[in-house]
C-alpha cells in the first residue's frame, strides 16, 4: 500500500539548462540562449508531444501492462507460486461459497468506553441487512438497489474484554439461499451493511466530548457534529450508526472473508455510500486522517465473520489475507481490518505475503541510495547538449516508476524508439545521453490487410476474396541475455541491431508494373514476365524485317513466323534445333501451307543446315510432314490474308513513318548494309 | 489547302504568260518546291492524325472492355450500402436543417473515406526479357523537362547538351535538317518541276520523255549546293528509271514461292536467310547482334550420309546409273564414290565462283556444258519443263544433299528422281565439284594429349585469366581469319576472351573454352565454368545437365539460370528506402539466381550522354556491361531495375559470359525471405559504374 504513497509526487528536479562548450565559459546572451532552446525545442518537442500523447492513451486504454513485461517483472505483485498447488477442486469451493451461510457475531464500542458512567446500556440493536446491487435494465434510470433485512439482534455495547472471550456474542446468520442468482434482476454485487441503532444516550457524549478536548483539535470536529446529533437526540430519536460492506464486487470475487472485523460506523446523516468519499484517504470535515485515525475515533462495530457449511461441514472458505493483497478497487468508503490488534495493522501471517514483503522491501531499496539520472539530450546534428536530472527512476515521457535503472534503460530504449538512449556510468548515478533516432522506422507492423485493403473494391465483393498470404509470429522466445548494464552502453562499431519482424510476407499493396494500378490478391501468382516476348517485341520484329527492301515478301514471311517461333519458345542451344525445327512445323505448317510458303520454308531449313543447326534428316522429316499437313487441308484451299497486312496495321500504330516518309513499302534498310 | 491550290493555278497562269525566261523558270521552280513541300508536310499532318486516330480506336476498344469487366463486378452503391448496413444514433451524422418546417431535416450517416496514398513517379518503360541492342542516337530525341527550378538552376545544361549531339535535335526543321531528307524532297521537286515543263511548255520540248535543260539549270542556280545541272540530269535519270510497276530492287530475289520466280543460283536464293540468320540468337535480324556470319565459312562437323543404297523405286536413277556402271566401270559417277568414303566430306557446300549467271528463261537450252561430263546418260532424257522456281531450288539442294538424287526430288516434290538426275547432268558444269578434304585445315588442331592434361592446362589458363586481369572485360565478338591459327593476332585472344562455338576457328582451337564435365551442380569453384564466370553452354557441358530438361525448371546444374531465365516472381510496390522497390515473392536461398538486370545495350559514349540526362533526373538505370558496352534499363528493361541501392544488400549482380554474350546476373547475397525488398550495391565491382549512380546513391543514403 505504501507504494501510493510518498513516491508519487513528482520530484523531478529539473537544473538549469546548460550548453556545453565554450559557450558555458563565457557567458551566453541572452538571445544566444533563446536561439539554442528554439534548436532544442525543434528536435525533440514532436517525439515528446507523441510520447505524452501515448503515455494518456494507455492510461485510459492500455494495450498492455507494463508488469506484464520481463523486465518490468518487478512491477507484478501476483505470483504465480499458487499454481503449483492449484487443484480443480478449488474451483469447485470457489463456487460452493455461493452455499455457505454467512454467520455473523458482533459487538459495538463506541469511541471511549467510560468505565465510570452510569445506567450504562449494555446492548444495541444491530440490524443487517443484505444490499443486492442489481444489473440496471433498459428501462432503468439507476443501478436497481434491492435491501433484504438478515435479521435484529441485540449486541453488547462496549463489553469487557475478559466478558469477550468467554461468552460469544450473539450471532446473525445470512442464509446462502440469498446470494443465489434466482432473482429476476441479475445481481451485480452484495453488500452487507450494518445498522446500529442507540437509544437514549443523553449525557454520555457531553461527556465524553469534554474529557476528549484535552486531544488533539483533530477529535474537535467530529464532537461537534456528535453535538448536533445529540441535539436531535434530545427530540426523542434513536441515534443510528451505519456502514456498509462489500460481500460480492461486481466481478463477483469475494470480499468478505472469515476473520475478525472491525468496522468504523458513521452518523445516520451521513450517506452511508457517498461516491465522493470513495477514496483511499479518510477526510473527516475536510481534513485529512491518518489510516487508521478513525478507528480510535468513531464508533466501530467488532464482528467475526465465517463461512459455514451446510451439514456442519468443516469451513472451507479460504481465511483472510492480509489488507494489502485486496482492496485494489477501493470501492469500500471506509477502512477495513482483518487483525483484532490495532496496534499492528499490517498483520504478516503466512509465508506468501513475507514473500511479498520482502520483495518490496527489495524494491525500495534501490530508491534509498538516491540515484540521479542526468538526461543529456543531444541536438543540433549532436553538436549541442542540454542536461535535466531527476532523483528518481520515473520515465520522463511516461511518468512510470521503472524502479530500477536496468528497467528505466530498457523501457526506455523499447518504448521511446524515436530517441536513442546511450547509457554512461556516473558517480552519481547515471548519465543518459539522449538523441533522435534518425532511423526510426514507425511504419505500420500490424496485420496489413488493415491498411492494404484494396481500395476500390470495398464493396464490390460477390463472394469470397481471396487475400494476400502473410504470415504472424504469434509466440517468440528469442535468447534472452542476462540483464546487464552494458547492453546500454554506446556500441563501438554503430552497428544497426537486426530488427526481426513480426509480421513476414506480403504486408504491402503491390501494383502491376505495366499500368501501376493494385494488384489485387488473387492475381498474385500471374508474373508479367513470365512471357518471353512480350506483344511489343512481336510487332518490332516483324516491323524491322518489313523494312528491308531487299527480301522478298517470301523470305519475309517464313523469317517473322519463324522469329516468333523462336521468341516464344526461347531456344538457347544449337542441339535443339533440330527439335524446334519439327515443333515449328507441327505449329506454323498449316499456316506455311496455305500461304504457298513451302519452298521458302525449305531454303530456311537448308540454312540452317548451312549453320550446322539441323541435320539433313531433319530437313527431310520436316518436309515430309509439311507435305503431309498439305495433304490434310486439301488442295482447294483459298490463301489467306497476307500476314503483312496484320502486322502492318499494328506497325503503322507503332509509329513507323520514319524520316523517310514512304511507309513499309519503302524500308529504308537493306540486308546487304548490314555486313558492312 | 484553298489557299495553296489558288496560288498555284496564278503561277502557273503568270508562267504561262511569261516569256520562258531563266527568271521565269526559277520562279516556277521555287514556287513548285514550295508546294511540294507544302504537300509534303500536309500528307505527314495527315499521317499523323490517322496514326493518332488508330491508337485512340485501340485505347477505346481496351477501355470497353475493361468497362465491360466493371460491369460484370457488381459495385454496391457507398451511400446505400451505408444506410441500410449502418443505420445507428451512435455514428457520426450529418445533417441539413432547411430552418422551414415544411422541409423535413436531411439525415445522412457521415462516413470519412481515407485518402488513398499516392503511389511514386513512374516513367514508361517497355519490358523485356533479353537485352536490346540499340545503336548510337546521332540526334538529341527531346529536351529533357525536370522542372522550372532545374532549369532556372542551370541554364547551360540544356545548351551542353546539345552540343553533346553536334546541334542536332530531333524534328528540327530548316538548315538542320538531315540530308537525306532534303535530298529526296528536293528531287522529287525536280521531277515535279519535270513534269511541269512537259505539261505547261511542250513547244520547246526536245523530247516528249526529258525535260529541257533549262528547268535544270533553274533548279540548280535554286538550290546551287544540290550539285551542277549534269549531276541533276543523272540524278533525275535514275529517280525515274526503276519507277516500273512491280519492279524490285535488283538485289532482291523474287519470291521463290511466287509466280515471277526466276531461276538463280544457289547463294543468291539463300541470301536473305544467310545474311539476316543470327547464329547466336537463331533468329532473322535478332535485336542483339548487330553483325552476323555468314554460313559458307562454317565448317561442317558432323557430316550425315543419308544416300541410300537403295533405289527409291522402280523409276529411280539408279537403274540408269547401275547400268551404267556395269558397262564402264572405271568411270564411276559422284554416287558411287560417296559411298566409298562417306564420312570423310567436311568441306563447304560452296557453289564454284566462276560460274555465269544463267538467264531465266529456258535453261534447257542455254545450258552451257563444255567441261567433261562424268556422267553419261543411257538412254534420252525426258523432255521435261523446269520452272524457275525448281531449277533454284534444285541448285540449293544440290549443294546440300550432293548426289542424293532421290532426296532431292522428294524434296522438290514436282519432279522425279530420274529428272533431277538428268537436269544435274545438264548442269554439271556449274555444280559444286565435291570438296576435298584439305580444305577444313584451317586452324591447326590442338595435339592430341591426355584428357586429364589437356584440362589441368586449361584450368591453369582459366586461373590465369582471372588472376591477370579482372579490370577488363571486353565484348565478345566471334573471330573470323581464315587458315590462321587463334594466336595473338586473334581477336578473342586480344580481348582476353575465350574462342566460342560461334567463332569460325577449328573446334581444336587452342583457345575455345572447353565447357565443364562436372556431374555436380556447378556452383563451386571446382567448375571450370564457374570459375570462369561464364555459364554452363549447352553445347559444351553435356555431363552437368545443362542441356537437359529443356521444358522444366528441375534442372541439376545450377550454373545455366541465365540462359534459361530461371528468374522468380518479382512484385512491384513502393520502396521502403526510396521510390519504387522491387520484393521477391518466395523465399530463396543464398547465391540462389533472382534475375538478369535487362534493358537496352548500349555504347559508353551513348552511355556518357545518356547518363549526363540522367544525372539530372537524379534517376538511373545504367549498368556497366564491359569495355565496350552499357545496359540501360531506362527505356526498356525488366522488373528487377526498380531494385534500389543498399551498403548492405540482400542481393549482388554478377556480369557472367553467357554462350557468348555478357549478360548480368542478379544473385541472393544471403537468404532472402517472402516480400523482402531487393537491393544491390550498385557501385558493384567496376568503378566507372559509379560515375552514372553516385548522385543517386547519395542521395538515398542520406
Amino acid at each position: 500500500v505504501t507504494m501510493s504513497g510518498g513516491s508519487c509526487k513528482a520530484n523531478g528536479a529539473v537544473y538549469p539548462a546548460s550548453s556545453a562548450g565554450m559557450n558555458s565559459v563565457k557567458k551566453p546572451k541572452m538571445e544566444q540562449i533563446q536561439a539554442d532552446h528554439e534548436l532544442f525545442l525543434q528536435a525533440f518537442e514532436k517525439p515528446t508531444q507523441i510520447y505524452r500523447y501515448l503515455r494518456t492513451r494507455n492510461l485510459i486504454a492500455p494495450i498492455f501492462l507494463h508488469r506484464t513485461l520481463t523486465f518490468m517483472s518487478h512491477r507484478n505483485i501476483r505470483t504465480n507460486a499458487k499454481r503449483k498447488t492449484f487443484q480443480v477442486d478449488d474451483l469447485l469451493q470457489r463456487v460452493q461459497l455461493y452455499h455457505h451461510n454467512l454467520t455473523i457475531s458482533a459487538c459495538f464500542l463506541t469511541e471511549k468506553p467510560s468505565q465510570n458512567s452510569e445506567n450504562e446500556q449494555t446492548s444495541v440493536s444491530l440490524e443487517v441487512l443484505l444490499v443486492k446491487v442489481c444489473h440496471k435494465k433498459r428501462k432503468d434510470v439507476s443501478c436497481p438497489v434491492k435491501q433484504v433485512p438478515t435479521g435484529k439482534k441485540q449486541v453488547p455495547l462496549n463489553p469487557d474484554s475478559n466478558q469477550t472471550k468467554l461468552a460469544p456474542y450473539p450471532s446473525l446468520l445470512v442464509s446462502s439461499s440469498e446470494f443465489e442468482p434466482s432473482n429476476s434482476h441479475m445481481v451485480k454485487s452484495y453488500s452487507l451493511l450494518f445498522r446500529v441503532s442507540l437509544a437514549g444516550r443523553r449525557e454520555a457524549n457531553g461527556l465524553v466530548n469534554g474529557e476528549a478536548n484535552e486531544n488533539i483539535d483533530v477529535t474537535e470536529t467530529p464532537s461537534r457534529k456528535k453535538r448536533s446529533s445529540s441535539h436531535r437526540e434530545e427530540d426523542g430519536s434513536t441515534e443510528t450508526y451505519v456502514a456498509q460492506m462489500t460481500v460480492f464486487d461486481k466481478n463477483r470475487r469475494l470480499q468478505l472473508l472469515d476473520g475478525e472485523y472491525e468496522v468504523s460506523m458513521q452518523g445516520m446523516e451521513d450517506s452511508p455510500v457517498s461516491k465522493k468519499r470513495a477514496t483511499w484517504e479518510t477526510i473527516l470535515d475536510g481534513k485529512r486522517l491518518p489510516p487508521f485515525e478513525t478507528f480510535s475515533q468513531g464508533p466501530t462495530l467488532q464482528f467475526t465473520l465465517r463461512w459455514t457449511g451446510d451439514a456442519g461441514a468443516k469451513s472451507t472458505a479460504p481465511v483472510a489475507k492480509p489488507l494489502s493483497t485486496r482492496n485494489s478497487d477501493g470501492s469500500s468508503p471506509m477502512e477495513t481490518r482483518t487483525s483484532h490488534h490495532r496496534a499492528a495493522p499490517l498483520a504478516v501471517k503466512d509465508s506468501l505475503s513475507m514473500d511479498i514483503q520482502t520483495r518490496r522491501e527489495l524494491v525500495q531499496c534501490e530508491p534509498r541510495q538516491k540515484l540521479r539520472i542526468f538526461y543529456q539530450f543531444l541536438y543540433n546534428n549532436n553538436t549541442r547538449q542540454q542536461t535535466e536530472a531527476r532523483d528518481d527512476l520515473h520515465c520522463p515521457w511516461c511518468t512510470l516508476n521503472c524502479r530500477r535503472l536496468y528497467s528505466l534503460l530498457k523501457h526506455l530504449k523499447l518504448s521511446h524508439s524515436r530517441f536513442i538512449f546511450n547509457y554512461v556510468p556516473h558517480p552519481k548515478g547515471a548519465r543518459i545521453d539522449v538523441s533522435i533516432n534518425e532511423c526510426y522506422d514507425g511504419s505500420y507492423v500490424g496485420n496489413p490487410q488493415d491498411i492494404h485493403s484494396q481500395p476500390g473494391f470495398a464493396f464490390s465483393r460477390n463472394g469470397p476474396v481471396k487475400r494476400t498470404a502473410v504470415t504472424h509470429i504469434l509466440v517468440c522466445r528469442p535468447k534472452r541475455t542476462k540483464p546487464s548494464l552494458s547492453e546500454f552502453l554506446e556500441s563501438e562499431d554503430g552497428e544497426l541491431e537486426q530488427q526481426r519482424t513480426y509480421v513476414s510476407g506480403h504486408n504491402r499493396l503491390y501494383f502491376h508494373s505495366d499500368s501501376c494500378m493494385p494488384l489485387r490478391p488473387q492475381e498474385m501468382e500471374e508474373d508479367s514476365e513470365d512471357e518471353r516476348d512480350p506483344e511489343w517485341l512481336r510487332e518490332k520484329t516483324a516491323t524491322q524485317l518489313e523494312e528491308f527492301t531487299d527480301v522478298n515478301e517470301g523470305e519475309k514471311e517464313v523469317m517473322k513466323l519463324w522469329n516468333l517461333h523462336v521468341m516464344q519458345k526461347g531456344f538457347i542451344a544449337d542441339n535443339q534445333m533440330n527439335q524446334a525445327s519439327m515443333v515449328f512445323v507441327e505449329t506454323c505448317g498449316p499456316f506455311i501451307a496455305r500461304r504457298n510458303l513451302c519452298r521458302n520454308f525449305l531454303l530456311h531449313l537448308v540454312s540452317m543446315h548451312d549453320f550446322n543447326l539441323v541435320s539433313l534428316a531433319t530437313i527431310d522429316r520436316a518436309m515430309a510432314r509439311l507435305r503431309g499437313i498439305q495433304e490434310e487441308l486439301g488442295p482447294d484451299v483459298e490463301p489467306l490474308e497476307p500476314l503483312e497486312h496484320t502486322l502492318e496495321t499494328a506497325a503503322s500504330c507503332n509509329g513507323t513513318i520514319g524520316a523517310s516518309g514512304g511507309g513499309s513499302k519503302l524500308g529504308k534498310r537493306t540486308k546487304c548494309g548490314m555486313n558492312d | 489547302m484553298g489557299a495553296v491550290c489558288r496560288s498555284r493555278s496564278t503561277m502557273v497562269l503568270t508562267g504561262k504568260r511569261s516569256e520562258k525566261g531563266p527568271a521565269c523558270w526559277k520562279r516556277r521552280v521555287k514556287s513548285e518546291y514550295m508546294r511540294l513541300r507544302q504537300l509534303k508536310r500536309f500528307r505527314r499532318a495527315d499521317e499523323v492524325k490517322s496514326m493518332f486516330n488508330t491508337n485512340r480506336q485501340k485505347i477505346m476498344d481496351r477501355t470497353d472492355v475493361l468497362n465491360q469487366e466493371w460491369k460484370t463486378r457488381r459495385i454496391q452503391n457507398i451511400l446505400s450500402a451505408y444506410q441500410t448496413l449502418y443505420v445507428s444514433p451512435l455514428r457520426p451524422q450529418c445533417t441539413v436543417d432547411s430552418g422551414f418546417s415544411e422541409f423535413p431535416k436531411q439525415v445522412i450517416p457521415l462516413k470519412t473515406l481515407n485518402a488513398v496514398a499516392s503511389v511514386p513517379v513512374m516513367y514508361s518503360w517497355s519490358p523485356l526479357q533479353q537485352n536490346f541492342m540499340v545503336e548510337d542516337e546521332t540526334v538529341l530525341h527531346n529536351i529533357p523537362y525536370m522542372g522550372d527550378e532545374i532549369l532556372d538552376q542551370d541554364g547551360t545544361f540544356i545548351e551542353e547538351l546539345i552540343k553533346n549531339y553536334d546541334g542536332k535535335v530531333h524534328g528540327d526543321r530548316g538548315e538542320r535538317r538531315p540530308e537525306a531528307l532534303v535530298t529526296s524532297s528536293y528531287t522529287r521537286a525536280c521531277r515535279r518541276a519535270g513534269c511541269c515543263s512537259r505539261n505547261h511548255s511542250s513547244s520547246n520540248d526536245s523530247s516528249k520523255k526529258f525535260p529541257s535543260d533549262k528547268i535544270f539549270e533553274a533548279i540548280s542556280a535554286m538550290f546551287p549546293d544540290k550539285g551542277s545541272t549534269e549531276e541533276l540530269k543523272e540524278k533525275y535519270k535514275e529517280l525515274t528509271e526503276p519507277q516500273l510497276p512491280g519492279a524490285l530492287p535488283p538485289e532482291c530475289t523474287p519470291n521463290i514461292d511466287g509466280p515471277n520466280a526466276r531461276s538463280v543460283q544457289r547463294e543468291q536464293s539463300l541470301h536473305s536467310f544467310h545474311t539476316l540468320f543470327c547464329r547466336r540468337c537463331f533468329k532473322y535480324d535478332c535485336f542483339l547482334h548487330p553483325f552476323h556470319a555468314t554460313p559458307n565459312t562454317y565448317k561442317r562437323k558432323n557430316m550425315e550420309s543419308l544416300v541410300d543404297n537403295k533405289p527409291c523405286g522402280s523409276d529411280c536413277y539408279m537403274h540408269l546409273v547401275q547400268a551404267e556402271e556395269v558397262k564402264s566401270p572405271s568411270k564411276r559417277p559422284a554416287a558411287a564414290r560417296r559411298r566409298g568414303r562417306p564420312s570423310s566430306r567436311p568441306g563447304s557446300p560452296s557453289v564454284s565462283s566462276e560460274t555465269k549467271d544463267t538467264d531465266s528463261d529456258g535453261e534447257e537450252g542455254t545450258s552451257r556444258s563444255p567441261t567433261p561430263v562424268t556422267l553419261k546418260l543411257t538412254c534420252e532424257p525426258e523432255p521435261v519443263d523446269w520452272s524457275g522456281a525448281e531449277a533454284s531450288l534444285f541448285r540449293v539442294l544440290i549443294g546440300t544433299y550432293y548426289d542424293n538424287y532421290c532426296a532431292i526430288a522428294r524434296l522438290i516434290g514436282t519432279k522425279t528422281c530420274r529428272q533431277v538426275y538428268e537436269f544435274r547432268v545438264k548442269e554439271s558444269s556449274i555444280i559444286a565439284r565435291a570438296p576435298t578434304e584439305d580444305e577444313d585445315e584451317d586452324t591447326p588442331p590442338r595435339k592430341k594429349r591426355k584428357k586429364h592434361r589437356l584440362w589441368a592446362t586449361h584450368c591453369r589458363k582459366i586461373q590465369l585469366k582471372k588472376d591477370g586481369s579482372s579490370n577488363h572485360v571486353y565484348n565478345y565478338q566471334p573471330c573470323d581469319h581464315p587458315r590462321q591459327p587463334c594466336d595473338s593476332s586473334c581477336p578473342c585472344v586480344t580481348a582476353q576472351n575465350f574462342c566460342e562455338k560461334f567463332c569460325q576457328c577449328s573446334s581444336e582451337c587452342q583457345n575455345r573454352f572447353p565447357g565443364c564435365r562436372c556431374k555436380a551442380q556447378c556452383n563451386t569453384k571446382q567448375c571450370p565454368c564457374y570459375l570462369a564466370v561464364r555459364e554452363c553452354d549447352p553445347d559444351l557441358c553435356l555431363t552437368c545437365g545443362a542441356a537437359e530438361h529443356w521444358d522444366s525448371k528441375n534442372v541439376s546444374c545450377k550454373n545455366c539460370s541465365i540462359q534459361r531465365g530461371a528468374k522468380k516472381h518479382l512484385l512491384l510496390a513502393p520502396s521502403d528506402v526510396a521510390g519504387w522497390g522491387i520484393f521477391i515473392k518466395e523465399p530463396v536461398h543464398k547465391n540462389e539466381f533472382i534475375s538478369e538486370y535487362c534493358g537496352e545495350i548500349i555504347s559508353q559514349d551513348e552511355a556518357d550522354r545518356r547518363g549526363k540526362v540522367y544525372d539530372k533526373y537524379m534517376c538511373s538505370f545504367l549498368f556497366n556491361l564491359n569495355n565496350d558496352f552499357v545496359v540501360d534499363a531506362t527505356r526498356k528493361g525488366n522488373k528487377i531495375r526498380f531494385a534500389n541501392h543498399s551498403v548492405n544488400p540482400n542481393c549482388y549482380a554478377k556480369v557472367m559470359m553467357v554462350n557468348g554474350d555478357h549478360r548480368i546476373g542478379i544473385f541472393a547475397k544471403r537468404a532472402i525471405q517472402t516480400g523482402e525488398e531487393l537491393f544491390f550495391d550498385y557501385r558493384y565491382s567496376q568503378a566507372d559504374a559509379l560515375k552514372y549512380v553516385g548522385i543517386e546513391r547519395e542521395l538515398e543514403m542520406a
